[in-house]
């Protein structure tokens, strides 16, 4: 079991060290039974790929496979500490040798074109977008569609106007955000399906 | 919203990358964002925020170095940018179509179908004949009130069309808020009298420009904004070039039109650090319209 989900969740791409053997002792760790571990190695990965990105990291996914090899070398020493917390510890330093290896920054692509390079893939990724818009409640995607109605000041007012319709400045915040992912979300897997 | 949340201010420097020499501060945030939940959607928020801004080209040079040179590093923040800036599209684009036809031209049933199944029990009470005559005059007056209010319905909705009709009228055509600039030669090879020229309309917000880098190194640049007769840079950037496999290099970035007047300007683009090659000079003419 181990083996296969070494395989799978390894980074794409991302150097890994990890034995399949040194995984299965890693997912032990995390719990006893299997199905645990694996919920629980999954909630650990998530949270500490975030943690990486927030801290500007540009290969989180290959941090992260660092941060469970640390683990994996001093497991018998942190048995009795909670998993996220020890990982977090590790990460941390992870992160700061990361820091100090950091070169100048290096742009993989062209971040400020407004549109994909290819025009077809821009199209492409458009009908995914009005696709998803569809698959929205109705009430959100009149709140994502009156956010970015109008211009300056109209614009600056409608929100407002929104804000109070939904409990505030930073509820709307919360509310646009969660909208901006479920749509961001559809529109990859959208995408990813019609590649297949 | 809970009030023991971190400052939203804070918040932002430690996603811009400025905490990150400040254990205490730094600690505390991360190890927050990582155990709660709702500050680490918080957070997400106020990375959308910092894109939106970005996109607005609302944020001061330094905040816009932090965001390019540390918030964009990962993969994932440049996937989202890239979101961002494909959802205004499509509102640009389809935002007039989602707008909702205000009309409201549904059948107007009143009080009338009370009145009606009264004069049944009326016809089953007093005969066949009265009720007949009763309920052919109650039709009478009942399809007399639907004309009628069909009729006003029909006047009205000629209005609304009317007026919208006259609204589009008035509403001037939507204008792109990009307006690309693309600089070829520099001073030393351009011809005074041939820079290319710019117009800046009400509606546009930001210049895309696109300097070709013709036997520049392809190391990072600085580049200056400068306006003629005016002293020091007006805006600058530090940017890496776009190299293409057979080795051309470009500068492509966007520039907020705040702050820009007809005039001639010129980006001066050196290496960075200074000091080896000279700086070259791309001169353009700026026009505000409307």
């Amino acid at each position: 079991m181990a083996v296969l989900l070494w395989a799978a969740m390894a980074a794409p791409g991302g150097k890994r060290a990890l034995t399949p053997e040194a995984f299965g002792k890693f997912l032990r760790w995390l719990s006893d039974d299997d199905e645990l571990a694996v919920r629980e190695y999954q909630s650990i990965r998530r949270k500490l790929v975030s943690y990486f990105i927030r801290k500007g990291c540009a290969h989180p996914d290959e941090l992260f496979d660092e941060t469970v090899d640390v683990v994996v070398g001093k497991i018998e020493l942190c048995a009795e500490y909670p998993p996220l917390n020890y990982c977090y510890g590790v990460a941390k330093n992870v992160w700061r040798q990361d820091v100090r290896e950091r070169k100048s920054i290096s742009l993989d692509g062209d971040v400020v074109s407004p549109e994909h390079p290819d025009t077809g893939v821009h199209e492409h990724e458009l009908k995914c977008l009005e696709h998803c818009m569809e698959q929205l409640a109705p009430s959100d995607r009149d709140v994502i569609a009156s956010y970015y109605q109008g211009e300056g000041r109209d614009k600056i007012e409608t929100r407002k106007l929104l804000a109070d319709g939904v409990g505030g400045v930073n509820a709307l915040r919360i509310r646009m955000c969660r909208i901006r992912k479920n749509l961001r979300l559809c529109v990859v897997d959208c995408i990813k399906r019609s590649a297949n | 919203m809970n009030s023991s949340l971190p400052d939203r201010r804070l918040i932002r420097e430690y996603l811009l990358g400025r905490l990150d020499e400040q254990k205490e501060p730094e600690s505390n945030l991360s190890e927050g964002i990582l155990f709660s939940d709702e500050l680490s959607e918080v957070v997400e928020s106020i990375e959308d925020e910092i894109i939106e801004e970005y996109l607005d080209g609302a944020l001061d040079s330094a905040d816009r170095n932090a965001v390019d040179e540390y918030f964009l590093r990962p993969l994932e923040r440049k996937n989202k940018l890239r979101f961002a800036r494909l959802l205004r599209h499509h509102f640009e684009t389809r935002g007039n179509a989602l707008v909702t036809p205000p009309v409201d031209i549904l059948p107007i049933i009143g009080p009338d179908v009370a009145s009606a199944v009264g004069w049944r029990h009326y016809f089953r009470t007093y005969g066949q004949l009265a009720a007949l005559i009763l309920l052919c005059t109650g039709s009478l007056i009942y399809i007399s009130r639907v004309h009628k209010n069909q009729t006003r319905l029909e006047g009205q909705l000629a209005q609304e069309r009317e007026h919208f009709a006259t609204i589009v009228k008035e509403v001037p055509p939507l204008q792109s808020s990009l307006v690309p600039l693309t600089l070829v030669a520099d001073r030393s090879r351009g011809d005074v009298m041939q820079i290319p020229h710019i117009e800046i309309k009400p509606s546009t917000q930001r210049i895309l420009v696109e300097i070709a880098l013709q036997g520049h190194s392809l190391g990072p640049f600085d580049v200056h904004l400068e306006a003629k007769g005016k002293k020091g840079p007006i805006w600058s950037a530090h940017l890496l070039p776009l190299v293409s496999p057979s080795g051309d290099g470009r500068l492509v970035f966007d520039l907020p039109v705040q702050g820009i007047e007809s005039n001639i300007y010129s980006f001066v683009v050196s290496s960075a650090p200074r000091g080896s090659a000279r700086p070259k000079y791309y001169d353009f003419g700026v026009k505000l319209t409307g």
